[in-house]
């Protein structure tokens, strides 16, 4: 997300809301441009003025923490809930109640009765790749889902282990609709759903023996704060396993991707309220420096493709353009942006990654 | 919102040295009835902090938990069952959850509790 902050002058304005980038390649905001146009002016211009640039030459560090002010961290945090207030209903009425990818077979076929099977695929195979044990006595008995949707993982990984599962949302609707969901399916007693912000977890230090981050590290805007806070309330010995899009590592001789790539992420963005990318590389680095153990990353993006043009699919059914269409104009817009993801994946620019972790006991 | 979650919630605002345990505001709880399973409670027994645990369940009007509980207790059934109930029977429905340091309320709706930090306190 490369905007240069200065008032209205250098930012360009939208088109059927997709902020077109200014010409700068450095520094990054909150993606503001899709609340823009959707408030209908409600946001004033301080957003932008109060923005700090990066300046070139930045080395992985600072890239990585962003210098947005906290207006701009609560807006993007109202545009999270919001998007996710309006379309978990369409999500959940055409895909079930895990909102992440499927795992699939490379270059399969994917279709709609697969995808509840790949979903969950999704969950064992995250925990197969952090060699989380299943034995009675070294199993999970707490665990954090952060940015927890409505609460699919939490209920999977409560039931799987017996463990007492937390979830945190920025989406109210969520958290009741996962709270709900739960009471149905008999999980109330395991499991239980906050309103909170995965950059300040409301939990004490070390309290949990599973810290899972299923496809939501990409909402934040601060990746250095987001892998801290995860690591904090990690317990000793427990495992952190994150699960999110990323993109490409960089070359040694590359300091930022290339202005096209750019330009494609930031459309894609917009749609998705993404404030920030990095790569997988990246989040390595930041868990090193945080002294976690068994450092494991891989790049999945063939097994999650199916993926894309199955929710499209899925998408264009009558069922589908009608609930798109109830559902609202951020929602839509989600929606115009799944061709943009394909492209990415296609161009390698986009990968899907695992990185996992265990905190020294 | 039940007891084991309340346990396991902290201030954080800035500037806060110990946001645990947060005090309870009730406006409205109920009790649910749930199911007791042995195991799930041993294992929370290790990571329940017991005097925030008897203090909130003494805020939902519940007082019959013993103001010290060790493992061995676990042995016996009617410990097994206040400790089941006041963890995981209570509700706290409607109402806040409290910073014991700046007094902040963190607002409890439908069971829900929001612990986002406004503006000035990140």
């Amino acid at each position: 997300m490369y905007f240069k902050g200065a008032g209205g002058a250098n930012t360009k304005r939208h088109l059927w809301g997709w902020a077109l980038p200014s010409s700068t390649s450095t520094g990054f905001i909150a993606s503001k441009s899709g609340a823009l146009i959707c408030c209908r002016g409600r946001l004033s211009s301080t957003v932008f003025t109060s923005i700090r640039t990066s300046g070139s030459g930045i080395r992985c560090r600072r890239r990585l923490r962003m210098s947005i002010n906290a207006a701009a961290t609560e807006s993007l945090q109202r545009g999270i809930a919001e998007f996710y207030d309006k379309s978990s209903g369409v999500w959940e009425d055409i895909w079930g109640d895990h909102m992440h990818h499927g795992f699939y077979e490379p270059e399969s076929d994917a279709s709609l009765s697969d995808h509840r099977a790949a979903q969950i695929r999704m969950i064992e195979e995250s925990l197969r790749f952090a060699s989380l044990s299943d034995d009675s006595l070294k199993k999970p008995k707490s665990i954090v889902d952060v940015g927890c949707g409505i609460g699919g993982s939490s209920r999977y990984l409560a039931r799987k282990y017996g463990a007492n599962c937390q979830g945190i949302t920025l989406s109210p609707v969520q958290a009741q609709r996962a709270r709900e969901l739960a009471t149905v399916q008999g999980l109330a007693d395991k499991v239980s759903f906050q309103v909170a912000d995965a950059l300040n977890q409301p939990f004490p230090d070390g309290q949990f023996d599973l810290v899972w981050s299923m496809e939501s590290g990409e909402h934040m805007p601060d990746k250095t704060k987001f892998v801290n806070e995860l690591a904090r309330v990690a317990a000793p010995g427990g495992t952190i396993i994150i699960v999110t899009w990323c993109h490409r590592d960089l070359s040694p001789s590359e300091e930022s991707l290339r202005p096209e790539e750019k330009a494609l992420l930031n459309k894609i963005c917009n749609a998705y309220y993404l404030p920030a990318w990095c790569s997988t590389a990246d989040y390595v680095k930041l868990l090193q420096s945080l002294s976690l153990e068994d450092i494991k990353a891989a790049d999945w993006s063939q097994y999650v493709a199916p993926f894309w043009p199955a929710v499209i699919k899925s998408a264009l059914t009558w069922k589908g353009i009608t609930s798109l269409l109830r559902s609202g104009w951020k929602t839509i817009r989600g929606a115009f942006a799944m061709p943009l993801m394909i492209k990415g994946y296609k161009k390698g620019l986009i990968k899907f990654a695992i990185i996992t972790c265990r905190k020294p006991a | 919102m039940r007891l084991l979650t309340h346990n396991m919630l902290s201030s954080n605002i800035k500037g806060v040295t110990n946001g645990f345990p947060l005090r309870i505001e009730v406006e409205k709880m109920v009790e649910k009835e749930v199911e007791l399973n042995m195991d799930f409670l041993k294992n929370m027994f290790a990571k329940v902090e017991w005097r925030a645990l008897v203090e909130a369940s003494r805020s939902m009007g519940y007082s019959e938990l013993p103001d010290e509980a060790d493992s061995s207790m676990l042995d016996s059934d009617e410990f097994l069952r206040k400790f089941h109930h006041a963890l995981l029977e209570l509700h706290l429905e409607e109402g806040a959850l409290v910073c014991p340091e700046t007094g902040r309320k963190f607002p409890v709706n439908k069971g829900i509790p929001n612990m986002l930090l406004h503006e000035d306190e990140v």
